[in-house]
């Protein structure tokens, strides 16, 4: 059993790599409520490359290589006055620096007590429910276009 | 292993570019044995990396560790350095192995503490580039004791006086010599710079 700090974790980064860069930006300027931003310092300064992006068609497909996508990461450390040194992580997909750099700073921040519920309450929450309601749009559109096969069934 | 993050030490600033001038440095120490290279001045300005392993690793050794590794290329590091290790795992993708003759880099810390140097991969007449090359440090790369390099990129001799080498390691070294193409590349490092000693390059033991 993994550790709930791991948990919470993976999952507050799997809404940051879904979100738009200013509705990140927006969210943590809203979440921090004036609060000054620590300083941090970068451990990967933000960097753009290539992964293979690779598929499956079917539960029975051998995986196959789609092809190429942009990856931008970054990691920074925060240099808190506490003495703590959180370390932000971010992993996205696209070209987007300022992005990756307010998605590793939001990780940082949310492993700060001072900060996490905070966050947690006012930037995870809407943003997984926004990325939770387009889910749901897009579901309802191809649920639209379902369609159903009949087979008749001859007489005896 | 993990790599611990809260002791992780930054890397280059600009990833391309310091690596491409720290390794046209290492270039150059290995076309001129014996003359000393100042691996810092390829590095303008890089305050984080120069403080991050100062006292424990020399900067020299860490930025060229850094530009000439990467997941294909195990290193070897003599004494078992967690810091170290983890700042090229992390920023170079470098393969960390415990087996000297596998590596293809090698880090000593202490050149009075110079395993033999049989140890390592000399490569094959097929396939010398397989050949290890060996980072020292060393307390002095002025003070030693004079010795004669000539060969390859030494117009006559030269004399350099590179401390801390025991007269067992240069006899090995010198013994390596009639291997050629096969050998062993060697960098002696202190502080910011470091000194090259090729395969090539004869070095004169009384």
């Amino acid at each position: 059993m993994e550790p709930r700090a791991t948990r919470g974790r993976r999952e507050w980064m799997a809404v940051l790599a879904r979100t738009p860069r200013e509705a990140l930006q927006h969210a943590l300027e809203a979440a921090l409520e004036g609060a000054r931003v620590p300083d941090y310092e970068w451990l990967r300064a933000p960097d753009i490359g290539l992964a293979m992006v690779r598929g499956r068609i079917g539960g029975t497909g051998d995986a196959f290589n789609l092809g190429e996508t942009t990856v931008t990461r970054a990691t920074l450390r925060l240099i808190a006055d506490d003495g703590s040194a959180p370390v932000g992580v971010a992993v996205h997909m696209g070209r987007d620096k300022e992005r990756a750099t307010l998605a590793a700073l939001a990780d940082a921040l949310l492993q700060m007590p001072r900060f996490a519920d905070k966050l947690q309450t006012q930037l995870i929450e809407p943003l997984a429910a926004r990325i939770a309601d387009e889910r749901r749009r897009k579901e309802a559109e191809a649920a639209a276009t379902k369609v159903e096969f009949f087979t008749m069934v001859r007489g005896e | 292993m993990r790599i611990d993050m809260t002791t992780l030490v930054p890397g280059f600033n600009d990833t391309v570019h310091d690596a491409q001038r720290v390794f046209r440095a290492l270039l150059d120490a290995l076309s001129r044995p014996g003359s000393i290279v100042a691996i810092d001045a390829a590095l303008p300005d890089n305050h984080a990396m120069r403080d991050g392993l100062a006292g424990r690793v020399p900067l020299a050794a860490f930025a060229s560790l850094l530009a000439l590794t990467d997941y294909s290329t195990p290193v070897f590091i003599e004494r078992e350095d967690n810091v170290l290790g983890d700042a090229l795992r992390f920023h170079a993708s470098a393969r960390l192995t415990r087996d000297r003759r596998e590596a293809a880099f090698v880090y000593i810390d202490d050149a009075r503490d110079m395993p033999s140097l049989d140890a390592f991969s000399h490569g094959e007449p097929e396939s010398p580039e397989h050949a290890a090359t060996l980072f020292i440090h060393v307390p002095s790369l002025t003070e030693g004791e004079p010795l004669v390099w000539s060969g390859p990129g030494i117009a006559q001799s030269r004399s350099v006086a590179i401390a801390g080498l025991s007269r067992k390691f240069w006899r090995q070294r010198a013994a390596l010599t009639a291997l050629f193409p096969c050998g062993i590349d060697c960098y002696f490092v202190a502080g910011g710079a470091l000194v090259g000693l090729p395969r090539t390059t004869q070095v004169e033991v009384n």
